[in-house]
């Protein structure tokens, strides 16, 4: 099912439900989901209801307002223990920040967020994003919710294709060979702007790259109740390293956890 | 000393059964791939204040009650400093106090067991040290190696923990007893890994120069999930660099 953010917007402005500023509709529906020969994400039809997904990630700007208004402490400024990343560490090595949170998401020495309120919010675990979520009304994408506006109808590893060299056109990811060094060879290191890049076919950006992006729900039952699952990669992922910036592929990481890769965009069903 | 899997480690494996570059072809890892995937995440468990610091553990408060099931707890500073050394390795070993990245777990791979793999797998989850905990085997690098030795020798078993370990402080001096165990046992590949870690990590020029570090490590394409096929070969190629790179150190 290929329907292009233009179709889904007309569709719904022709219909009782209106779009919504900033998201894109998704149709409710059967669709295809998963991977072939991939039996962590294995190809399945799914079905959803009706729901509506965010054109961009959440931004520090978006954060700020939450946290203006609640005066919400998040985990990583409870407990001093966000993971931040520079160049020089070795592939999956990250150090601990005490002075990190999503106010300086690298810690105070590499500066705060003042001229990046455009960007992904990050150093934030999954549980404050579900404090911010009962906030502003929202909710996280499911999994299969995530991937389906990811895809946008496409059944190949990429929403462009299969070929993985056309990544950087679409994601702000690490294109070093590895993190020894740093590289801002397309012109960020960390984070970018949200929607710096291409948009998928249905008009939604960043859906690989930029932040891990956490959703709702578990790969099966039996998961420890303290992991939650993110996906698309981020800044950090390299082809050599994580390499999750695709369609199919699932993180996990614990709820309580902040680093300076995990962002969220966020949902709605009506 | 107990030889387990960590809990952790039990729950990645059920949620990530298998991918990777070489994939199952959508058929369920064989048994023998599957119990060697098992016995890769065992974990050595030191028997140095086993008990009264699994107590601590238990018993340890978190950071904030509110913040529910999975919040990160760390022994305080006053509890560790009342920890002697040997408890502290102990402690350090069984119980990581921070966490790990979202993408950095080995994804599983078919015929696990015919393989010898660039990189080690996880050996926490989602969970991994904390820089005090790096930080304790780096300073106590002399007593950290003994003790992993006297616990090598009395359990007969390398437990994952202790592979992170002697690659994260670059225990060259293990390389003889690390030979000696692989030879007697035969089963854990993952010991050939650790001795090409260590001779990367020392940038041994026979090993920089070699076809195999070019392909788990220098080719462009190369990736933590790159992987050598076991054959006698390999196996004693690996084992005759990292004996000449010891005795290079030694001479």
């Amino acid at each position: 099912m290929i329907l292009p953010a233009v179709m889904l917007l007309v569709f719904f402005t022709g219909s009782a439900a209106q779009p919504k500023a900033g998201y894109i509709a998704v149709p409710g529906g059967e669709y295809t989901v998963g991977k072939k020969n991939y039996p962590n994400n294995p190809v399945r039809t799914v079905k959803v209801r009706r729901y509506f997904i965010a054109v961009y990630e959440t931004t520090n700007r978006q954060f700020a307002a939450f946290v203006q208004a609640t005066a919400y402490v998040t985990d990583a400024e409870r407990s001093h223990d966000a993971l931040v990343f520079r160049p020089g560490l070795k592939e999956f090595q990250w150090i601990s920040d005490s002075t990190a949170c999503w106010r300086y998401p690298n810690g105070v020495g590499a500066g705060g967020i003042d001229h990046k309120m455009d960007h992904p919010v990050t150093c934030i675990s999954y549980h404050d994003i579900l404090q911010y979520c009962t906030w502003a009304g929202v909710r996280l994408p499911t999994l299969d919710e995530w991937e389906i506006a990811c895809r946008a109808g496409t059944k190949t590893d990429y929403f462009f294709g299969n070929d993985a060299e056309q990544i950087g056109q679409y994601a702000n990811i690490w294109h070093g060979r590895n993190h020894l060094v740093a590289d801002s060879s397309d012109g960020y290191m960390y984070t970018a702007p949200v929607g710096s890049f291409k948009p998928n076919p249905w008009g939604l950006y960043d859906m690989y790259g930029n932040v891990f992006e956490f959703c709702n729900g578990k790969i099966n039952a039996s998961e420890s109740g303290s992991i939650a699952h993110a996906r698309g990669g981020s800044w950090w992922c390299s082809k050599n390293a994580c390499n999750f910036f695709n369609s199919y592929d699932i993180g996990r990481v614990n709820i309580h956890a902040s680093f300076s890769n995990q962002g969220f965009r966020v949902a709605q069903s009506n | 000393m107990k030889i387990g899997i960590p809990f952790l480690a039990l729950t990645m494996l059920s949620a990530y059964c298998a991918t990777g570059q070489d994939t199952l072809g959508g058929k369920s890892p064989s048994k023998e791939s599957h119990d060697y995937d098992l016995y890769r995440l065992q974990s050595s468990y030191p028997p140095y204040g086993l008990q009264k610091v699994q107590e601590m553990v238990r018993n340890l408060k978190l950071h904030d009650d509110t913040v529910g099931f999975g919040a990160k707890r760390t022994l305080s500073q006053k509890a560790y400093l009342s920890l002697s050394l040997r408890e502290k390795f102990t402690y350090h070993m069984i119980f990581p106090e921070s966490y790990s990245q979202n993408c950095s777990m080995m994804p599983p791979i078919p015929d696990e067991q015919d393989k010898i793999f660039a990189e080690l797998p996880e050996a926490f989850g989602e969970y991994n040290w904390s820089d005090r905990q790096t930080k304790f085997f780096l300073a106590n690098r002399d007593s950290v190696i003994q003790l992993m030795r006297e616990c090598i020798a009395k359990d007969k078993q390398v437990g994952l923990n202790f592979k992170h370990v002697i690659v994260d402080i670059s225990a060259r001096e293990m390389i003889p007893l690390l030979i000696s165990f692989y030879n007697g046992h035969k089963r854990d590949h993952d010991l050939l890994t650790v001795l090409m870690l260590l001779m990367s990590e020392s940038e041994y020029d026979q090993f920089l120069l070699s076809a195999s570090y070019k392909k788990l490590y220098a080719d462009p394409d190369a990736s933590y999930k790159s992987f050598l096929i076991f054959n006698t070969a390999n196996e004693a190629l690996i084992l005759k660099r990292a004996t000449d790179f010891y005795n290079g150190l030694h001479p």
